[in-house]
C-alpha cells in the first residue's frame, strides 16, 4: 500500500511544478479576467498595492460563515495532521479543503493551486535533506560517490519523505481554509475574543491598516523610480531599493503621527474599536465540521497500523 | 555613490552570481506542517520569556507616552512590506529581505519581538509563509536570535572602533546568517539523520540552503547599509527620535 502512495506523490509532484512554470511564465493571462486588479499572476507578491490572498478572502462565497468557527475548524484541522501523522488523514484533508475552498468557496482552481505553491521551494529543498544521507562506505539502496564519502537514500527514507510531503500540504492547505475565506480583519477579531492582550490586538488591526498604505507609497515610489531608469542594472537597483527603502521608513514616521492626531480627533482613548458584522455560527455547518474532524479521528484509528 | 559602496556593491554580484540566486528565496519560514507537535509546543515556550520582555517594555512606551502606538505600528507595517519586496537579484529570479536586522539595530531588540511575532502572524495569513503551528519556531529564529546577533554585532562593533556601515553590514548580514543557522538546526532537531544524528542532520540542512541563504545574507547586508546611509541624509530628526543617532 505505502508503494502506491509513494508513486500518487509522485505523479502529483509534476501537476504542482507545472503549475509554478504556467504562475512564472505566463504574467498577462489573456482570457482570463478576475477584475481590474487582478491580472499579474504574482501570488503573495504585492500588484499595485494589494496582496492577492487578501483579494481571495473578501471575495470567498463562503466569507459569511461565523469566522470563529473557520478559525477553530482549520487550527484543529492543522494540529489533527500533525499529531495524527497518517498519510490517509492527510490525504482526506488535502482533497477535502480543496473541496471547500474552491467548490464551496468559489475560488477557481488555478487560483488555489498557485497558493497551495508558494512554499514548494522550501518544500522541496528541505524534503531533499530528508531523503538524502551521507557516510563513508557505500551503504543503503542508492548511492553515490562524492570524492571524500557516499550520498546515499533508501525506500525507507524515500517513503518518509513523500509521506511528510504529503503532510505538510495537508497542513498548508487546512491553513489555507482560513487565510483564503476569511478577511484578516475577521481573524483579528477572533483573537480578541480569545482573550488575546488589547494592546497587542490594537497593534495587530493598526499594523494591518498601515501594510497597504506603504504597499501603496511604495507601489508609487518604484513607478517614479523605474520610470528615471533605477532598475537599469543590478548596481543600479540595490542603490534604488536602499534609497525607496529608506525613504519609505521616513514617510511612514511621518504618517504616524499625523494618523495619531486623527484618532485623538475622533475621541480615541487608548482602545480601538471597530464595528464587525454579526454572523451568527450556522448548525447546518458546524454539524458536518463535526462528523468531519470525527471521521479522520475515525480513519487515523482504523488505519493506524496499516503504514 | 562613494568609492566604498561601489567597491562593496561590485564584490557582491560578484559572489551572488558566483553561487547562483534559486528562484524565490524567501527568508527561511519554516512551513506549517514541518514540525512534529512537541517541537511547536518547545519552541513556543522557549519564545514565551523574550516575548514577556518584550511586551513589558512596550507596554511601559505606551503608557509613557500613547502616541507611539502608531510609530510602533508603522513600524510593525514597514518590517512586514520590507519583508515582502521583491529584492534586487542578478538572476531575475525573486527573493526577499529579512528587515529584522534593520528593526534590530534602529528600534531594539525587545520592541522587534512582538513586533516580529505579529509579523510572522500576518506572514502566514496574508502571504501564506511560514504558518501557525510553526510560529514559535519562527519567531525564535527570525524575531529573538537574529535581532539580538545582530544588535549584539552591531554593539561590538561600536565598541571596536569599527567603521559604522561596516558594522552594520557585519550586523544584517550576519544576523540574517544565524538566522538560517538556527532554523537548520531547528529542522535537524525535528528530523535526525539515521546514522550521524542531530549534528550530520543539520549539516545536510545547512548545505541544501547554502545557495538561497548566503548570497541572501550578503544583499541584505548591502541594502541595509544603503537604508541607513538614506536615512542619515534625510531623517536625522525622525531617527533621534527612535533613539538611533542618541545611541551613536
Amino acid at each position: 500500500m505505502g508503494k502506491f502512495i509513494v508513486l500518487a506523490a509522485l505523479l502529483l509532484l509534476p501537476v504542482l511544478i507545472f503549475t509554478i512554470v504556467r504562475r512564472t511564465g505566463r504574467k498577462h493571462p489573456a482570457g482570463h479576467e478576475h477584475g481590474p486588479a487582478h491580472t499579474h499572476r504574482h501570488i503573495g507578491h504585492k500588484h499595485g498595492g494589494m496582496l492577492s490572498i487578501d483579494y481571495f478572502a473578501y471575495s470567498s462565497k463562503i466569507r459569511g460563515w461565523n469566522p470563529a468557527f473557520k478559525v477553530v475548524l482549520s487550527v484543529l484541522t492543522i494540529v489533527l495532521c500533525i499529531a495524527l501523522d497518517n498519510v490517509y488523514v492527510s490525504a482526506v484533508v488535502i482533497v477535502s479543503m480543496a473541496y471547500l475552498v474552491i467548490a464551496a468557496g468559489g475560488l477557481p482552481p488555478r487560483d488555489y493551486l498557485s497558493v497551495l505553491t508558494i512554499p514548494l521551494t522550501f518544500i522541496l529543498i528541505s524534503i531533499l535533506a530528508i531523503v538524502v544521507d551521507f557516510s563513508a562506505g557505500p551503504v543503503g539502496q542508492w548511492h553515490v560517490h562524492i570524492g571524500f564519502g557516499y550520498l546515499y537514500t533508501t525506500a525507507p527514507m524515500l517513503k518518509k519523505g513523500v509521506f511528510l510531503m504529503l503532510k505538510i500540504l495537508a497542513a498548508v492547505s487546512a491553513l489555507q481554509l482560513m487565510i483564503l475565506t476569511t478577511p484578516s480583519s475577521e481573524i483579528i477579531s477572533v483573537l480578541r475574543k480569545a482573550r488575546v492582550p488589547g494592546i497587542l490586538v490594537d497593534l495587530m488591526n493598526l499594523i494591518y491598516r498601515f501594510i497597504f498604505i506603504l504597499m501603496d507609497v511604495f507601489a508609487r515610489m518604484k513607478n517614479a523610480a523605474e520610470s528615471r531608469l533605477g532598475y537599469r542594472d543590478f548596481k543600479t537597483s540595490c542603490y534604488t531599493f536602499g534609497s525607496v527603502a529608506s525613504n519609505l521608513l521616513i514617510l511612514s514616521l511621518k504618517k504616524a503621527g499625523a494618523y495619531y492626531d486623527a484618532m485623538e480627533a475622533r475621541c480615541y482613548d487608548g482602545e480601538l474599536l471597530f464595528l464587525e458584522e454579526e454572523k451568527k455560527a450556522d448548525i447546518k455547518v458546524v454539524i458536518p465540521a463535526a462528523a468531519f474532524v470525527l471521521y479522520l479521528l475515525l480513519l487515523w484509528y482504523l488505519t493506524r497500523q496499516a503504514v | 555613490m562613494k568609492k566604498k559602496q561601489k567597491i562593496a556593491l561590485t564584490v557582491s554580484a560578484v559572489i551572488a552570481l558566483a553561487l547562483g540566486v534559486v528562484p524565490a528565496a524567501g527568508a527561511m519560514h519554516i512551513m506549517e506542517g514541518y514540525l512534529p507537535v512537541a517541537y511547536c509546543i518547545a519552541w513556543g515556550v522557549i519564545c514565551i520569556p523574550f516575548l514577556v520582555a518584550g511586551w513589558f517594555s512596550i507596554k511601559k512606551t505606551l503608557t509613557g507616552h500613547r502616541k507611539s502606538i502608531t510609530i510602533l505600528a508603522m513600524t510593525g507595517a514597514f518590517i512586514f512590506v520590507l519583508s515582502s519586496l521583491k529584492i534586487p537579484s542578478v538572476t531575475g529570479s525573486c527573493s526577499h529581505m529579512t528587515g529584522t536586522g534593520l528593526g534590530a539595530i534602529l528600534f531594539g531588540a525587545t520592541a522587534v519581538s512582538i513586533l516580529g511575532i505579529i509579523v510572522l502572524i500576518f506572514q502566514a495569513i496574508l502571504l501564506a509563509h511560514g504558518g501557525l503551528t510553526t510560529l514559535g519556531a519562527n519567531t525564535f529564529s527570525m524575531a529573538i536570535a537574529g535581532p539580538l546577533v545582530s544588535l549584539g554585532i552591531y554593539k561590538l562593533s561600536k565598541v571596536l572602533k569599527i567603521n559604522k556601515h561596516v558594522g552594520i553590514f557585519l550586523a544584517a548580514a550576519l544576523g540574517d546568517l544565524f538566522t538560517y543557522c538556527v532554523t537548520s538546526v531547528q529542522l535537524a532537531l525535528a528530523y535526525p539523520s539515521a546514522q550521524g544524528g542531530v549534528a550530520t542532520s543539520a549539516v545536510k540542512f545547512l548545505a541544501v540552503f547554502a545557495p538561497t541563504q548566503v548570497p541572501l545574507a550578503v544583499i541584505e547586508g548591502l541594502l541595509t547599509v544603503v537604508i541607513i546611509f538614506g536615512l542619515e541624509t534625510y531623517a536625522k530628526n525622525e531617527l533621534t527620535e527612535i533613539g538611533f543617532l542618541k545611541v551613536g
